[in-house]
């Protein structure tokens, strides 16, 4: 290999991933400041500070050593996700697609699961002072079942974390699987060639089903409103993320942000056929689906209650045999 | 296994999960123990206590106008309804008649305090239920009755209205308040009607609080709960019927049958309505004439107690008057009785809907924290 074609790949690397980084840090103040706050007819928070000053904030905060069994794990969990978030939008460029098996499918989705998993140790390694009661027995007169041993509300979402691993997660691993299904194979090269050839995928039927099964299963991932039962105001509060202070929540902020247009680069990929590149000018439609996806997720949950399991079943079922529609229009 | 052949559930509280005392979907410190197996509630406590302020003590021999003046300060949505029964308390015990003019006075800012009360409900309702957008369209539809309280009152929460003899010259209702006072309930009245519509026909709304928190009209009448609570489960029961102050208007008495949170949340809804059409009616007829009567004289009473409804429920105050002070006051706020119903309706939720089922009791635990018990201990 050249030293120019090296230099150009690598270039392109950096450069992608700086722009994916810099864009993720201002999606959730547009998801916030133009959408909720205008649907609720209020300002609204600055654009830059969900996103982007609160990270930054946090970067000089006291960090506070958390009521957890292990708390160097609890705090590393968060690093964790973000690196896989990571490792996905670096094999989506590309500049990267000699990998091979790690551009595929498969590993895509092996990732994104890490980043799933990493919420049920959070929860199951965090003993927030929210669900604390007394350090002794409440036997004060006239307590009820004394004896009972107690939970923490974060246990409750590692539990919920785990459910939405083995049930929430179908539809947008359905929604990855249907543009293999019509390319006939699992590599994101394949993918993206056949689609530079045969047009892109959403403009089919099993296309534009697999999209807006997609679409859900982005929400749910993101844990926003509806679907956000590992993080209710109502029961569970922050669930997993609940004791991290600092620099642990600044990472948590910006993973999510860097999710966001991780997961809208990999939408491009997959049914626009279009990798986010900074050298070509695909690198647009990549920020425009990623400002867009978060745009439309925002008007949703906006006009939503959160789901509890006995709604958020039924969707998840509902939207996942449309996803298996999908895979089965794809094959013809 | 029983006699036909089905596995018989045993109930088993695997753990408990403690919610508060601070926990975003509480407006107040309070806390709750959940008794769960598989995060569904089997039974619930709710422990108070952490408001505690002792106004009964303070009010304890204050001049009579002073204690009036404090008991505003037990809530800070019903406070003009703690001030009113509070001056009740000293008119019936001095057999003061007060001017017609000033009841209708009265009854315009109960009802005012009612609708804020039903529609901040309807609010922290929507809230836990985590639907924000329907949250806020409600506290602009609040906004209109906290700038009419305002604007009559002088203040947005502690109003000091009643005083004994009548109403405070400042809150007299000029032409200029009494359009004001149309034009709001005319505004209140159409956003509350389109809220309504959106409301009951939004499925995903509806399924999330239809047959959550359910309590029956037995297990309501047995909890003594009270309020819209108690109307909530089919029992018609509202003390305003019984108040004769109330006796020239025309309203109606809502009631649902469910007891769940959709009943509950209904019940605010209609009656906001019927809020309002009391209001209209008190503009329109309100009478010419004095506002206060300061003819009365101070003399000694025995205990008094009076009764009213306030937007939670049944509201008591009890004093007896000894040379112009207060002695042996007591106040019982509607949520203390509706605590052993909240505890009832988080019974067999999901622990997602169990804040749910405590808000759809319109607690208020800042009026319930106030009250006192003084044990003589004996060394």
């Amino acid at each position: 290999m050249e030293a120019s074609t090296i230099i150009y790949s690598t270039a392109a690397v950096i450069g992608t991933l700086i722009v994916a980084l810099f864009v993720g840090l201002w999606l959730p103040g547009i998801e916030r400041k133009f959408i909720h706050a205008r649907i609720q007819q209020r300002v609204g928070p600055p654009l830059s500070s969900p996103g982007f000053m609160a990270p930054l904030k946090f970067f000089f905060k006291e960090t506070i050593v958390p009521n957890s069994p292990l708390p160097r794990l609890y705090n590393a969990l968060p690093l964790i996700g973000l690196l896989s978030v990571f490792f996905i939008l670096l094999f989506l460029i590309p500049q990267m697609y000699f990998l091979g098996a790690l551009t595929s499918l498969m590993a895509i989705i092996g990732l994104l699961k890490i980043e799933e998993l990493v919420y049920v140790f959070m929860g199951s390694l965090s003993n927030s002072i929210m669900s604390l009661s007394m350090p002794f027995p409440d036997v004060v007169k006239g307590a009820k079942h004394p004896n009972v041993p107690k939970a923490f509300l974060e246990n409750l979402s590692a539990m919920r974390a785990f459910r939405l691993i083995a049930f929430g997660s179908f539809p947008l691993y359905i929604a990855i699987l249907v543009p293999a299904v019509m390319t006939g194979s699992i590599f994101l090269n394949d993918i993206v060639n056949y689609q530079q050839v045969n047009g892109p995928v959403l403009f089919t039927l099993a296309g534009t089903l697999g999209a807006v099964v997609f679409f859900i299963g982005y929400m749910i991932l993101l844990n926003e409103y509806p679907f956000a039962i590992l993080k209710t105001k109502a029961d569970v509060i922050e669930g997993p993320y609940m004791e991290y202070a600092s620099k642990y929540r600044a990472y948590v902020y910006i993973t999510r942000g860097f999710l966001m247009f991780t997961l809208g680069a990999l939408f491009s990929v997959l049914f626009l056929g279009l990798p986010p590149n900074i050298l070509s000018w695909s690198i647009l439609i990549n920020i425009a689906v990623a400002v867009i996806f978060p745009i439309f997720m925002a008007v949703f949950s906006a006009f939503s209650p959160i789901f509890t399991f006995k709604q958020f079943y039924p969707v998840v079922t509902g939207i996942s045999l449309l996803g298996v529609l999908a895979m089965v229009v794809a094959f013809f | 296994m029983d006699k036909n052949d089905k596995a018989k559930r045993q109930e088993v509280i695997e753990t408990e999960v403690t919610m508060g005392t601070v926990h975003p979907a509480a407006l107040e410190p309070y806390r709750v123990r959940l008794f769960v197996e598989d995060e569904i509630v089997r039974d619930a406590e709710i422990t108070v206590g952490l408001n505690h302020r002792g106004i009964e003590r303070i009010m304890e021999g204050l001049p009579v106008e002073k204690a009036n003046s404090l008991t505003e300060k037990i809530c800070g949505i019903c406070s003009n309804s703690h001030i009113w029964n509070s001056v009740m308390v000293a008119e019936k015990g001095l057999e003061i008649e007060i001017p017609e003019r000033a009841s209708y006075i009265r009854i315009i800012m109960g009802e005012l305090e009612r609708l804020h009360s039903h529609l901040l409900y309807l609010a922290h309702g929507n809230e836990v239920l985590g639907h924000e957008t329907f949250a806020m369209r409600l506290f602009f539809i609040r906004e209109t009755v906290m700038e009419l309280l305002r604007m009559i009152g002088g203040n947005r929460v502690q109003y000091g209205c009643s005083i004994i003899g009548g109403v405070r010259p400042r809150c007299e209702l000029d032409l200029m308040r009494i359009q004001k006072l149309n034009e709001g309930m005319d505004i209140i009245e159409e956003k509350i009607g389109q809220f309504a519509d959106r409301f009951v026909s939004d499925p995903i709304v509806m399924s999330r609080i239809t047959g959550v928190g359910v309590l029956t009209k037995k297990d309501a009448l047995r909890l003594a709960a009270t309020g819209p609570t108690l109307r909530s489960t089919g029992v018609d029961m509202d003390l305003r019927r019984d108040m004769e102050i109330y006796d020239p208007f025309d309203f109606d008495i809502i009631t649902q049958q469910d007891g769940d949170v959709k009943a509950n949340l209904l019940m605010r809804v209609l009656e906001i309505p019927e809020s309002i059409k009391i209001i209209r009616q008190a503009v329109k007829n309100i009478p010419s004439g004095p506002i206060t009567d300061r003819s009365w004289e101070m003399q000694d009473t025995g205990i008094i107690k009076s009764y009213i409804e306030v937007p939670r429920g049944k509201l008591l105050h009890s004093y007896a008057l000894e040379e112009g002070r207060v002695r042996g006051s007591i106040v019982r706020t509607p949520s203390i009785t509706n605590i052993a119903a909240m505890q009832h309706a988080c019974i067999g939720n999901h622990i997602s809907d169990a804040q749910l089922a405590i808000v759809q009791c319109d607690p208020c635990f800042t009026c319930t924290d106030r009250a006192i018990k003084i044990t003589k201990i004996e060394i």
